[in-house]
């Protein structure tokens, strides 16, 4: 899991190059890495890395960065190694003063660690100040004002400001540590082709007993092994040097040649506190960078997503969709009667058993000399021999809210070949015949236009029950 | 050999027939979870037999058929009877029916409804017991019978009437087993217990659907989960997002200061809208018809103390969750009743924290200008700085989750989505209000998402969710 795999990731989960289906059949045939998500989040990249589009912004990205980083480190190394000549530069009349070199690889990178510890524990706020002083952080925005395709692509990529905080102080580590490197090269070089007389001056009253106690805890990681390598009380005694005094001691120069083993020191000094403690931190920061990273991974949106496809399995109930929409005919029925007559020839009703038609044809005050069942639980030949007695104009009763099916529908049409007229007349509980309910009567329309013969009529209107009720 | 004995090892199947326009396809609907289905108050809605399969990776563990009604089962039982045999060979009757009128156009219906069970499939028969028993449902229920198919009655009731006596006792006759089902009001575990009954038309058919119900199980934790997780990503998008404009004068106008709120403001929105999207489909209810007021800024809005009140926290308790989450001692209370007191007692970290939720009360978050070095200067708005909004979106969310998840998947009608007073009270009670605003906290801090957080947060809503939605 790295950062390029982690911008694929995100330029991937854009274009979405899976469904759901595939993820999961991923996660089924990739077995091995169950239970591993970084696992599975970097095998799922490898399988749809050929589906992004050419170049990958992971490469520029990625290349961009390389290059930077690349430009920004020679820069350093070249820095160190120039300022290591400088403060080394022996002119002949005046000794080195080592308390500058010190300064600079033991001083300043603890401060500069001590910044680097701090903006490591605020590298999750949007912006961290102190990552503002990085030289990488300043390198990039300069570089970003550059114009090219490019910058524009890397622009429009946002980075979470936790990576790109773990990255400027990843980076500056490595600047920093190409600048040590430079001073280290610059004091061995100097060393080997000079012969450079080394002193300490300050203006505070430091005696060289405390200067010597000073230095032998700087000198504590490598006092036990490299005692050569910690100056002695006389060395300190001897390269003590005064600005205002004479200039320079009888005693300095006769042991000119002691003086030079100061070197040391110095560059134990580097390559412990400079070099040494600096990888420790690029290693700190690269562990922060991982880490970030891996948070980034897991809290980018979509990513959960992607394991629960993969991992889950995936339950469907529903059906295949179809494309064949149902189409309502909202067509209304033409042939309607408001008002029934008194008499008709016969009245017949469909699943309703015959004492149930002759109470209700009471109650909708209707007479009629034959009153048949048809339909229910009648036989077929049984509603034939109904039709064959009927004659004139039919009543027929049927419960509103069983909507007719084709059965009813056949019926209607045979007898229509008997009988005159045929009124249809959906009926509502036996307790109140009239009490239907719209919907119904509707549905009944429709079944009724479906047929659209001109002996049919539907009773649709309930007035009997404002008139005749109550 | 006919076909549904060489079938019987297979995957269960079950096809709900019944008279036309009883809730068929409203249960099936309801209980293969999908809301596509073809449901309407006219009688022969459905034409084609449509399977529903329970899929696990593909693999089917049951099917489910959605059959249309009876059109002429007096007419295929003349048939059948014309053709009498002894029981044991009653089902190739039924079969040759269905060879010879397969190109019938009259007897569509019948041999769409004929052939799943034919096939196998237990016969799961629907009635609608809020109208009377009819004579006429018999013709049906033999013809059912010829088939030799293990059968259950489900009773349905379309309106409040309730003619289930006459109905368990005439149906009784045909059916071993009767169970009352609602699908417009069904439960997960009314679902189960349907299930569970299902299982019990055939002995081969108990486990595999034991497997089945424990998937649903799982499938509705993942339900859960992922819904939880997408309000958790909109409330963190939604508070911490930024919107830039960039301007190249002096100063920025009115206009640009105007333009960046709109723009900021229909951000949100769209986060809302589509997680909402996003939710119903996580709930299958992807043609879900809402009436919903979407999230507003002006009047009657997200903003105003009324809609506050409601949805999210009043000033009152938004001081209270202000203190408790900056205070270090009990001194939250006091700073209640405000007054001198405030002035006198009280922790500082509380004062501040409780000044500060009070003054955030009505403020979205500034506009700020930034980046004034080379020539780009832009505006910039967000994260929220309103302390009450992460709970108006919140409550919204929540509620339409709840909502969505206990609208059964055979509703037609417009979803109307308005939430009440007492909707506050049930899902936010002081303890997760203190647990939430931890959250909202960082969300609001600008700082980078940790995992660890975001999966707490998650937890936490999944945890509300499930309280609001399984009661
Ligand atoms: N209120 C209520 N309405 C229901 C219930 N079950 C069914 N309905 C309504 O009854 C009508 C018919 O439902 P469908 O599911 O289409 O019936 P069906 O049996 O599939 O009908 P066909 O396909 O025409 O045979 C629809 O308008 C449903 O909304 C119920 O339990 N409660
Ligand atoms: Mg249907």
């Amino acid at each position: 899991m790295n950062l390029k795999s982690y911008v694929d990731l995100v330029a991937l989960l854009e274009v979405n190059p899976s469904s759901r289906e595939e993820n999961r059949a991923f996660g089924l045939t990739q077995v091995l890495l169950k239970n591993r998500p970084m696992a599975q989040i970097s095998a799922w990249i490898d399988l749809y890395h050929n589906t992004l589009k050419r170049p990958l912004l992971s490469e520029t990205f990625s290349s961009y960065l390389y290059n930077t980083t690349l430009t920004l480190v020679l820069m350093a190394f070249v820095l160190g190694f120039l300022s290591g000549l400088g403060l080394l530069s022996y002119n002949g009349a005046e000794p080195v003063n080592v308390i500058y070199f010190m300064v600079m690889v033991i001083v300043l990178p603890l401060a500069t660690m001590l910044l680097t510890g701090i903006s490591m524990l605020r590298a999750k706020s949007a912006q961290s100040i102190l990552v503002h002083l990085s030289p990488a952080f300043w390198m990039e925005k300069m570089l970003s004002l550059l114009p090219g395709k490019i910058q524009e692509n890397i622009t429009a990529f946002k980075i979470s400001p936790l990576l790109s905080n773990w990255l400027i102080i990843k980076r500056s580590q490595m600047i920093a540590l190409f600048f040590s490197v430079g001073l280290l090269l610059a004091l061995l070089a100097m060393v080997v082709t000079k012969d450079i007389a080394f002193a300490w001056s300050t203006t505070l009253h430091i005696t060289p007993e405390v200067f010597h106690g000073f230095l032998t805890t700087v000198a504590f990681p490598w006092r036990d092994f490299a005692p050569s390598a910690v100056p002695s009380m006389e060395l300190i005694e001897q390269s003590q040097y005064f600005r205002l005094g004479d200039t320079l001691s009888k005693e300095m120069i006769t042991h000119a040649s002691q003086l030079g083993e100061w070197w040391k020191f110095l560059a134990f000094s580097t390559i412990f506190y400079a070099i040494f403690l600096r990888v420790t931190m690029f290693f700190i920061s690269s562990f922060g960078l991982n880490r970030a990273l891996m948070q980034s991974f897991l809290t980018l949106e979509g990513s959960m997503r992607l394991l629960k496809e993969i991992n889950e399995p995936m339950i469907s109930t529903h059906a295949k969709p179809t494309n064949a929409a149902f189409v309502s005919d909202d067509m209304g029925y033409g042939q309607i009667v408001n008002t029934l007559d008194a008499s008709y020839d016969s009245v017949q009703g469909w699943a309703i058993t015959k004492d149930e038609i002759l109470v209700l044809s009471d109650t909708i005050e209707v007479i009629t000399p034959k009153h048949f069942k048809v339909g229910g639980t009648n036989s077929l030949d049984e509603d034939d021999e109904v039709i064959s007695k009927s004659d004139g104009e039919v009543l027929l009763l049927g419960k509103s809210w069983e909507h007719p099916a084709n059965e009813f529908l056949d019926y209607v049409i045979d007898l229509s070949r008997k009988v005159d007229k045929i009124i249809i007349m959906p009926i509502g509980g036996s307790e109140n015949p009239y009490d239907i309910k719209a919907e119904d009567l509707d549905e009944w329309a429709k079944k009724m236009a479906s047929i659209q013969n001109e002996k049919v009529w539907l009773k649709l209107s309930t007035t009997k029950l404002q008139s005749g009720g109550v | 050999m006919p076909n549904h004995r060489q079938n019987t090892f297979m995957h269960p199947k079950f096809a709900v027939v019944g008279h036309p326009n009883k809730g068929k396809s409203s249960i099936v609907a309801a209980l293969a979870l999908d809301d596509s289905v073809h449901i309407s108050n006219t009688s022969g809605t459905t034409t084609k037999k449509r399977s529903f399969p329970l899929r696990v990776d593909g693999k089917v563990l049951y099917e489910l058929f959605d059959t249309p009604g009876f059109q002429r089962a007096r007419r295929v039982l003349a048939w059948l009877e014309k053709h009498d045999v002894s029981a044991d060979k009653k089902h190739e009757v039924v079969q040759a029916f269905i060879n010879e009128h397969k190109e019938d156009a009259r007897f569509n219906d019948e041999v769409e409804l004929l052939e799943p069970i034919m096939d196998g499939a237990g016969i799961i028969y629907v009635v609608d017991a809020s109208k009377p028993y009819g004579e006429e449902y018999e013709a049906e229920m033999e013809i059912l019978r010829w088939t030799g198919q293990p059968s259950m009655a489900l009773i349905n009731h379309i309106d409040d009437t309730d003619y289930s006596a006459e109905w368990k006792r005439a149906l009784g006759h045909y059916f071993k087993m009767v169970r009352t089902f609602n699908p417009m009001q069904t439960n997960f575990e009314q679902h189960m217990s349907i299930l569970e009954s299902m299982a019990q038309l055939k002995e081969e058919w108990i486990a595999p659907i034991k497997v089945s119900i424990k998937l649903f199980t799982q499938y509705q934790e993942q339900m859960f989960e992922s819904s939880a997780s997408l309000v958790a990503r909109l409330v963190y998008e939604s508070v911490s997002t930024v919107e830039k404009l960039y301007f190249y004068t002096q100063e920025a106008s009115e206009e640009e200061k105007g333009k960046i709120e709109r723009n900021y403001k229909d951000r949100l929105r769209d986060f809302e809208i589509s997680t909402q999207k996003s939710i119903e489909e996580i709930w299958n209810h992807d043609h879900l018809q809402k009436e919903e007021k979407v999230l507003t800024f002006e009047g009657m809005d997200l903003f105003s103390e009324e809609t506050a009140s409601v949805f999210g926290l009043t000033r009152k308790e938004l001081l209270i969750t202000g203190v408790t989450s900056g205070a270090v001692t009990g001194a939250g209370i006091d700073l209640l009743f405000a007054g001198h007191t405030l002035l006198l007692g009280g922790a500082i970290g509380a004062l501040v924290g409780g000044t500060g939720a009070y003054f955030g009360f009505n403020e979205l978050s500034e506009v700020k200008v930034l980046g004034q070095t080379m020539g780009r200067r832009y505006l910039e708005m967000g994260p929220m700085e309103n302390r009450n909004f992460p709970y108006i979106l919140l409550g919204r969310a929540m509620y339409h989750t709840m909502k969505v998840a206990q609208t059964s998947h055979a509703k037609r009608e417009v979803f109307d989505i308005e939430m009440d007073q007492t909707f506050k009270e049930k899902w936010l009670d002081v303890t997760s209000r203190k647990s939430l605003e931890k959250y909202h906290k960082k969300f609001r801090s600008g700082k980078a998402l940790d995992a660890v957080d975001l999966k707490a947060y998650e937890a936490l809503l999944n945890h509300i969710l499930r309280h609001l939605i399984d009661g």
